[in-house]
């Protein structure tokens, strides 16, 4: 992407002044969305994104750049214009690049880019066929594709110098049931760290009907009456919880600046000894997964929480310099024209020793809920709040009639305390997370869990 | 090469490979922002962005492709990409280009010269040592971070057309942290226009506020309440609805409001506006993303629904004229419909005529007892466009006796927007 000659010079350009360390990021990225409804294609997306993000750090202060070019003159101006924000003499003046290769843990067997539409839309079409076809009450079907090949490039003042090639794959389809002018809704989608081998994993069929027969549900269930009770929360996207009102907390964006309600707390017990979390960046062909970081650490397996005692936090350099820690590979930017900062892969809580059955019978009068929706928190007091995609009733272990309208609504510091027991199958469901460093993918889970008490809004 | 330069590149190659119906969309930019913590420049920014998106219309099927890499290597591959884009497109309704002919507003242009990144810097350290000096409470983890940018948006055509926007923006942010008896409050307040137009005294103040009123904010037991809504609160609500009011997703059956022109869908006290050069915005656009003149125009008026937005392809299969409101959320994103200043238009004073009108008092006296709501959040999950349904966290305040009683916070309001819209009193 960008010659070494050039790469030092503009390094020596950004520390001309008086910075500690530099660091130029350079990115091309092809990517592809496709859109349907009612099986037929509608809209397609296809864009390059090509640019450089040039950082300098002195002390704990960081001055970052960034342009929508790689060629020469733009990179020594992004360069220049950052060394102009600090004012001092250099005192780096000799930078020795060394290239190191870490890899690719995430082989890929079809690049997207050099596939034809056609095939891409056949898949999708069959995804609708198996939502529309599910029921008469589904009344809308859309459908969509995305690949991403992004490439990337980290040369640091260190004389580190790094490239790497992520090529992520997803489709999505969402349908719509509706009946005496009322609708509901329900989606499915699945992505990886893989090209279009993904399609041989997925059922296109089974994906449509898996979100059809959700809004159907949805569409016949009634209103959930708002309270406090125990919760059995479903594997998968049910991490979602975890991964927006712990995870976050965890980051040391977030800790560095003492914002995090789980700041200082390093060794003590955050959590129920039932639960051990982890942030994985290296599981093959995750979708959160990475070889290097968008500052060139490579990828690491983080063990956030061990049997209920935080023992780290999710780091960066920046605010690892702040903390006093060393990066944990976490470091993570949409693209350079966001500055990186720390940030989740795969996050997920590990499998316990309960039996799904038992967490289920366990539960006297409660919700099951088997889909999470999104939802939003606060990092500061850890307050959250997140929608039920799909939820039933709990009544004495067994798993009525479904409900609509639930919400979970707590503290993230309380449900982790409140988390009794713990199921044995773990699985992990694709989302991009959007933070101050922009839109990233990365992947939530957990077995199923038991909450012993948490409020559930509702009618 | 300049962006000139490969347009120039693209409208030959288009004549080579004999494409008729193309438009260019070119988005340039550039910002300086700057953070900071405790009483230092915790981060120092400056970004340069710029991006071209080809679209090419072959037999009514629009093909799309972006770059931000201008070689005349990159301009072949552009049009080809789009081209074979068109080509897989099935949607059988027809995408248009714009012609010539529409008036186009002119926009009074800023001409006070672009703040220096010293001064951004200056007034950032302002406004955090205000936040610090508005109550003792305030402790680190406070941030105020300071922002000006300026974008252009240019669309040309093979009608045409060629039309520039520039928008010169300022933007400061208060976002404090305060703390009590070993909990952890936040605030914040924006603000955006003109950097020297910004009272940082009232921004540090109202920001210290927001993080202060929710000391000691009890939640409040379930039940139906009368509500009133800030107007804060509201937009964010009217903002996370405004795409039911988009033809294309009526015509796609996503919007329940599809079919109801001319029917009260809300309070006859309702009149709902999108303006794209709403004063005070700053953001003054004169073209839509397809080159359509942009206009203010009632959306909803005394509770009636005027008109959904359009763009040219939803017009031309309803029947109507464009309303101007086809948007790119970027410049490499596909054709879409949004409003540009979406609001409620202020009403009636609520108490009878003859007395002052005292706004926000005089509502909470009319509503006696229940919850006066100044914030939502989660609105990206807890709120579904397709079925109206929302359940948000919220904050505000108990409406006692008529007036603001105690804080509240992390309760849920549960409701739907179409039965919302038809209930506000």
């Amino acid at each position: 992407m960008l010659s070494r000659e050039l790469i030092k010079e503009a390094l020596k350009k950004a520390l001309a002044t008086g910075a500690d360390y530099g660091e130029i990021f350079a990115e091309h990225t092809r990517s592809k969305t496709i859109n349907s409804i009612s099986g037929k294609t509608e809209k397609i997306g296809d864009s390059v994104i090509s640019g450089v993000g040039i950082r300098i750090f002195k002390g704990n202060r960081c001055v970052s750049g960034s342009a929508s070019s790689l060629e020469r003159s733009s990179v020594l101006a992004c360069a220049a214009r950052v060394a102009d924000a600090l004012s001092g003499t250099a005192q780096i003046t000799d930078i020795v690049l060394r290239e190191r290769l870490f890899g690719d843990i995430h082989p890929i067997k079809i690049v997207p880019v050099s596939v034809e539409n056609s095939y891409k839309i056949d898949f999708m079409r069959e995804m609708s066929l198996g939502a529309k076809e599910y029921s008469s009450e589904i009344s809308q079907v859309r459908g969509s594709y995305a690949e991403v090949d992004h490439k990337i490039l980290i040369a640091t003042s260190d004389g580190l110098l790094a490239q790497d090639r992520q090529i992520r794959s997803r489709v999505s389809v969402s349908a719509i049931a509706s009946r005496e002018g009322e609708n509901q809704t329900g989606s499915a989608s699945p992505g990886a760290r893989r090209g279009l081998e993904l399609f041989e994993l997925l059922d296109p069929r089974a994906l449509g009907e898996k979100a059809a027969a959700q809004a159907v549900t949805m569409l016949h269930a009634g209103y959930i009456k708002a309270g406090n009770m125990p919760v059995a929360i479903e594997n998968g996207f049910g991490g979602v919880i975890f991964h927006e009102a712990c995870g976050h907390s965890l980051e040391a964006s977030c800790v560095a600046l003492g914002q995090s309600q789980f700041a200082g707390k390093l060794g003590t017990q955050i959590a129920n000894p039932k639960v051990t979390a982890i942030d994985d960046g290296t599981i093959p062909n995750a979708w959160g997964s990475i070889n290097i970081d968008d500052e060139g650490t490579p990828a690491q397996r983080n063990v956030l929480i061990e049997k209920g005692i935080l023992k780290t936090y999710m780091i960066d350099k920046l605010n690892g310099r702040r903390m006093g820690m060393a990066s944990t590979g976490n470091s993570r930017r949409q693209s350079y024209q966001f500055e990186p900062t720390s940030r989740m892969t795969n996050t997920y809580i590990a499998a316990g020793e309960d039996r799904d059955e038992d967490i289920i019978a366990s539960i006297e009068y409660g919700l099951y809920a088997k889909s999470m929706g999104g939802g939003s928190v606060n990092p500061v007091t850890g307050q959250f709040n997140f929608a039920v995609n799909e939820g039933y009733i709990i009544r004495n272990g067994k798993i009525c009639e479904p409900v609509r309208g639930a919400s979970l609504i707590g503290k993230g510091s309380e449900i982790l305390m409140d988390i009794d027991m713990v199921g044995r199958n773990v699985d992990r469901a694709q989302g991009m997370c959007g933070a101050s460093s922009g839109s990233i993918p990365t992947d939530v889970g957990q077995p199923l869990i038991r909450v012993s008490s948490i409020t559930v809004g509702g009618r | 090469m300049t962006y000139q330069e490969f347009k120039e590149t693209v409208v030959s190659i288009t004549e080579e490979m004999q494409i008729a119906d193309y438009e260019l969309y070119y988005t340039e930019g550039d910002s300086t922002s700057v953070e900071i913590y405790q009483e230092e420049v915790k981060g120092y920014s400056v970004e340069e962005d710029l991006g071209v998106c080809f679209r090419c219309i072959i037999d009514g099927r629009a093909g799309y492709a972006s770059t931000e890499n201008l070689t005349a290597e990159e301009a072949r591959s552009l049009v080809v990409r789009a081209l074979d884009n068109a080509a897989s497109i099935e949607s059988e309704e027809e995408t248009f280009l714009h012609e010539k002919g529409d008036t186009y507003a002119v926009c009074p242009q800023d001409t006070s010269p672009s703040p220096t990144g010293g001064e951004l810097i200056e007034s950032a350290l302002a406004l955090q040592k205000k936040m610090y000096q508005a109550d003792p409470r305030v402790s680190d983890g406070t941030q105020a971070m300071m922002l000006y940018g300026r974008q252009k948006y240019a669309l040309c055509n093979s009608k045409g057309l060629d039309l520039e926007d520039v928008i010169s923006l300022a933007r400061c942010y208060g976002m404090p942290l305060v703390s009590e008896g070993g909990e952890m409050y936040d605030g914040f307040e924006s603000k955006k226009g003109r950097l020297q137009d910004f009272d940082l005294d009232a921004i540090a103040g109202k920001a210290v506020e927001d993080a202060v009123s929710t000391i000691g904010a009890d939640s409040v037991p379930s039940g139906k309440y009368t509500v009133v809504f800030s107007n804060k609160a509201m937009a964010t609500l009217l903002q996370t609805y405004a795409s039911v009011f988009s033809a294309e997703q009526a015509q796609k059956g996503m919007s329940l409001l599809a079919g109801k022109e001319g029917e009260r869908i809300a309070a006859p006290s309702v009149t709902i506006v999108d303006d794209p050069r709403y004063e005070g915005s700053y953001v003054m656009r004169t073209f839509d993303g397809e080159g359509v003149a942009a206009y203010a125009k009632n959306v909803v008026e005394d509770g009636v629904l005027v008109t959904l937005l359009h763009n040219l392809k939803t017009a031309a299969k309803a029947g109507v004229k464009s309303t101007g409101n086809a948007s790119k959320s970027s410049y490499d994103a596909v054709v879409g419909i949004s409003p540009f200043t979406f609001y409620i238009k202020a009403g009636q004073c609520p108490v009878a005529s003859g007395e002052t009108c005292r706004g926000l008092e005089d509502m909470l006296a009319l509503a006696g007892e229940g919850v006066y709501i100044t914030e939502l959040s989660g609105l990206h999950a807890g709120a579904n466009p397709i079925t109206g349904d929302f359940s948000l966290s919220s904050k505000g305040f108990l409406i006692s006796e008529g007036r603001k009683g105690a804080p509240v916070k992390n309760f849920t309001v549960s409701g739907n927007f179409f039965t919302l819209l038809l209930e506000i009193e």
